[in-house]
């Protein structure tokens, strides 16, 4: 590189921008506009570890309520002066009230950056033994216009935003010096005309992605802490994120060696922003689903209850008679709930659990086998939009991806597996129906937390060498257009 | 004169190469948003309508049960696709549409399809919803944009106007020009629904239809003529092809991005939302040790039970004549509604203040008036959601004081009782009750209207040579 050439245009660069009174107008509101995202998502996740804090305390509330109340009722041979629904000696009770045991999926601190599938995704459940909480919890209670809206993140402001303000800040650096007739003055000179856009066009890059980086990484340390500095995740967004501007540099630069006018160029990466950004990714949507429908989890129910339908035609029709009119039971009529009547309930749900989680098994595989082949599809198709790209890659190194969500909702239904393995013997103990100790109330199972921003399943070196490949591609092609239209 | 104009115009515009890919691209995305839109819409409906009717088909062939374990088993109240689905889906995937009816649980709203998306959904549903919101200001700008500014840039102007024709007939040529070939995409997006919705397998209700629809097509007529008038006065103020480009494309990413995602992160923060597990919690407590002096769960049953001896002059729950467990069973579902109803009323309320809010920004950005305006008239916004989650609460609890009542006499329900139980059904109201739901969003609009009429009249008159 030629350097004196280089500062004189750097020089040149910077006292055009500086005066361009448009284009420090635009910067300091996208300045603003990344500044309010940041903050908005290090809330969002500071909201969520406030949340999982109360939750824990929660928790350690209801297991100390559970082994005082269990205590009193042992001190008192066994006598409990409450309602008989409520007595925590009975193991199904115990399984309904103070059992059931939070799961949590602990945040991430750079799922700041990126909201991703966290806002319909369920980052806790309750995990209950008679139900399937994966399928049927939907999530926080948050309104659903505003998720419907969407959420104002980094990754949007990156993905939706940034390449705007590029198109803004690139799309006449060669038609302007046409319109302004400095572009003969240019030919003339025995510079080549290909370097220096190149040049203009680095130089711009250079600032734009350092000035970007200059702002985001110290107010993202003052705001979750600089510990995601050490991660492998932030330095790959680093990476991608510059990639993908340059990607927009790119395409600027070749759409301005076609020579047209400064409207016309700008008309054109609009369209392609447009194309790209939001019709490509739609137009694949419309694709998957055809090819891939997801099954609505309405089907799922339906053959639940059909499932438990056939099993009360015989089977669970013994069951009922034998809970409800045993003399074993006690219930002769309906107004006094007996200790059999709690057991037999139990009973009941434990037989009508296993009925319903074998039929939703074979639904469940196919809703999520078919999303697991919308995904992949996505993952090898991601090469036809930058923007579907960064939003999977920043999601996937955010830990906000559906397949971490996925792989979080498949260790709830384990753990919930682990509590029924724990209560369903001890709701089958006939001899008192009352056996639920203070022991398995400190051996209930709990579910170890952990974070999910693991990338190993993204393939990120191939995401980022194809894009490589088409950011040298597009200047390549630009700069040989540019080398045969100064000659 | 105007003739004359217009006809240069046209042609102008339908020979410009860019124009042609223009109007090329956008006729394909009408094309793809309405079959994207209508196989949405039909597929919906299907399995809502088959959902609806085996999910009761279920609960009415149970078999002999208990009747408190068979109505644990419960059915589903199924909101039905809006009519005019195959337009706009609205928030339907972020509601979710399956209501469950089972005793003791005041049911919520259930199985979002936004949940089982992927990544994808993120970036939009390509329905005429989405194309009438995102993609036409874009192709009318991208139309207006230079309409104007192009002669002063060519420096045509002059020439025009020391000619014999005046700026009036300019203006009104080029507008009607422009007019035309937006009038030309509406014609496609307003007569193809309608043909669609004749050939769809679902019957239609064309009384309840059709007013609506005409309700939409005055809006949408109303919304393309503030763009159009926009797109124009633009085209006149800045006199640079360009610099209107950069400000009108500018002012979409604004309306449609920006303010409406900002103003709903803010009025998350103004109202925030109550979390699932404090909800949980809050509601617990207040159903177990009650609300101000009600007293404990115990104590209310104690006091239930004593007035219920009482009132048949008996000593010992045995001795009733009726059982007592479905009396205690219905008491409880009465206290632990109102603990619910309280519960519920407060998040909607507060669901309520955040879409106020929303709405408000709405001054800002007249694509987010138009949005909130058709969400309304398709019956897929938030308040025909909550309608329905009030109408199918109200059947959830008109269940449970049937099987309750039959329970105090029998301890075995056969199908011959389940089968008199009704089914659910759901109707949105009608367009009366969703035009006042959208009076705000339609006043914004036309006060939009009226400020970029105002806006290209004022142009105009600065229109020198």
């Amino acid at each position: 590189m030629r350097m004196p050439l280089f500062r004189v245009m750097m020089a040149h660069e910077l006292r055009l921008l500086y005066r361009n009174r448009v284009l420090i107008s635009l910067f300091t509101l996208i300045l603003l506009v990344l500044l309010a995202s940041l903050w908005i998502g290090s809330s969002m996740f500071r909201k969520q570890q406030q949340t999982i804090g109360k939750i824990g305390m929660y928790q350690t509330e209801m297991a100390d309520s559970l082994k005082s109340r269990i205590e009193r009722i042992e001190a008192a041979q066994m006598r409990y002066n409450g309602f008989i629904w409520d007595d925590p000696t009975f193991a199904y009770n115990t399984a309904r009230n103070e059992g059931p045991q939070f799961a949590v999926k602990q945040p991430f601190a750079l799922q700041a950056l990126m909201v991703g599938q966290s806002d319909v995704q369920p980052y806790y459940y309750k995990v209950y033994i008679n139900k399937k909480q994966n399928l049927v919890f939907d999530g926080e209670i948050d309104n659903s216009l505003l998720q419907f809206i969407g959420t104002f993140d980094f990754g949007f402001v990156v993905i939706y935003l940034l390449p705007l303000l590029i198109i803004v800040f690139t799309y006449n650096v060669l038609a302007s010096e046409k319109e302004q007739g400095t572009w003969v003055l240019l030919k003339t000179s025995n510079q080549s005309i290909a370097r220096l856009m190149l040049y203009r066009i680095g130089i711009r890059y250079g600032l734009f992605t350092g000035f970007f980086w200059l702002i985001v990484t110290p107010v993202l340390a003052a705001l979750i802490s600089p510990a995601f500095l050490a991660t492998g995740n932030w330095w790959w967004i680093v990476g991608f994120v510059s990639l993908y501007f340059g990607f927009w540099f790119a395409l600027s630069f070749l759409i301005n060696s076609f020579s047209l006018s400064s409207n016309l160029n700008a008309m054109v990466l609009i369209g392609l922003w447009l194309f790209l950004g939001l019709l490509v990714p739609n137009l694949l949507q419309i694709g998957l689903n055809r090819l891939y429908p997801i099954p609505s989890r309405i089907s799922l129910t339906n053959e639940e209850r059909n499932a438990i339908n056939k099993y009360f035609e015989k089977d669970g029709q013994a069951l009922t008679k034998d809970v409800f009119s045993s003399p074993r039971t006690l219930i002769r009529q309906a107004s006094v709930v007996t200790p059999g009547m709690v057991y037999g309930y139990g009973v009941i749900v434990y037989k009508s659990q296993e009925i319903k989680d074998a039929a939703a098994h074979v639904a469940e595989q196919k809703l999520f086998g078919q999303i697991e082949r919308q995904q992949a599809a996505i993952e090898r198709l991601q090469f036809i939009s930058p923007a579907l790209m960064m939003q999977e890659v920043l999601a996937g190194l955010t830990g906000t991806h559906w397949h971490q969500f996925n792989q979080f909702s498949r260790d709830v239904d384990d753990f919930r597996v682990q509590t029924q393995r724990f209560f369903y013997p001890k709701m089958a103990t006939e001899q008192t129906y009352r056996t639920f100790t203070v022991r398995d109330a400190e051996a209930i199972p709990r579910f170890v937390a952990r974070t999910y921003a693991d990338y190993g399943w993204l393939h990120i070196e191939s995401s980022l060498s194809v894009y490589v490949a088409l950011v040298a591609i597009l200047l390549f092609a630009g700069y040989r257009r540019l080398v045969f239209a100064s000659r | 004169m105007i003739g004359l104009i217009f006809r240069k115009e046209l042609i102008e515009l339908i020979r410009t190469t860019r124009m042609n890919w223009l109007l090329l691209g956008t006729a394909l995305l009408v094309g793809l948003a309405l079959y994207n839109g209508y196989t949405y819409a039909v597929d919906h409906q299907q399995l809502l309508s088959e959902s609806q009717r085996v999910t009761y088909q279920q609960f009415i062939s149970q078999g002999d049960k208990n009747p408190h374990l068979g109505a644990h088993f419960g059915f589903y109240a199924y909101k039905p696709m809006a009519e005019l689905a195959l337009l706009e889906n609205g928030i339907d995937d972020y509601t979710g549409n399956s209501f469950y009816l089972e005793p003791h649980q005041r049911g919520i709203v259930r199985f979002r399809e936004v949940t089982d998306s992927t990544a994808l959904r993120s970036f939009g549903f390509l329905n005429v919803g989405y194309f009438v919101q995102f993609i036409l200001p874009l192709f009318i700008f991208l139309l207006s944009h230079n309409l104007f500014a192009k002669e002063w840039e060519n420096g045509t102007i002059k020439m025009v106007l020391s000619a014999r024709v005046t700026a009036r007939q300019l203006f009104v040529g080029k507008l009607l020009a422009c007019g035309l070939l937006v009038g030309a995409l509406l014609a496609l997006v307003i007569l193809i629904p309608l043909a669609l919705l004749l050939v769809q397998p679902q019957p239609v209700d064309w009384p309840t239809v059709l007013p609506v629809y005409g309700c939409y097509v005055a809006g949408l007529l109303l919304y393309a003529l503030l763009l159009t008038v926009l797109g124009v006065a633009v085209s006149l103020l800045t006199r640079s092809s360009s610099l209107a480009l950069v400000g009108l494309t500018g002012f979409w990413l604004l309306g449609v991005f920006l303010i409406p995602r900002l103003t709903a992160e803010l009025s998350r923060r103004v109202y925030p939302s109550v979390t699932s597990a404090d909800f949980d919690r809050q509601t617990f407590r207040e159903k177990e040790y009650g609300v101000g002096d009600e007293g404990t769960k115990d104590a209310r049953r104690a006091q239930l039970e004593a007035r219920t001896l009482k009132q048949y002059g008996v000593s010992r729950l045995e001795d009733l004549p009726v059982f007592f467990i479905p009396i205690t069973i219905e008491y409880f579902e009465e206290s632990d509604g109102r603990v619910m109803d309280r519960a519920y009323a407060a998040v909607e309320a507060n669901e309520f203040r955040q879409d106020r809010l929303v709405l408000a920004s709405a001054v800002l950005s007249p694509f987010l008036a138009f949005r909130d305006l058709s969400m309304h008239l398709t019956a897929t916004d938030m308040n025909t959601h909550y309608d329905f989650a009030a109408k199918a609460e109200q059947h959830r609890r008109r269940v449970g004081e049937q099987v309750d009542a039959f329970y105090q006499n029998n301890t075995v329900a056969t199908n011959a009782f389940w089968k008199t139980v009704p089914q659910f059904a759901y109707q949105a109201p009608g367009v009366g009750w969703r035009l006042s739901n959208a009076v705000a969003s339609l006043g914004i609009l036309l006060g939009w209207t009226v400020l970029a009429l105002v806006m290209m009249v004022l142009s105009y008159r600065r229109v020198r040579v």
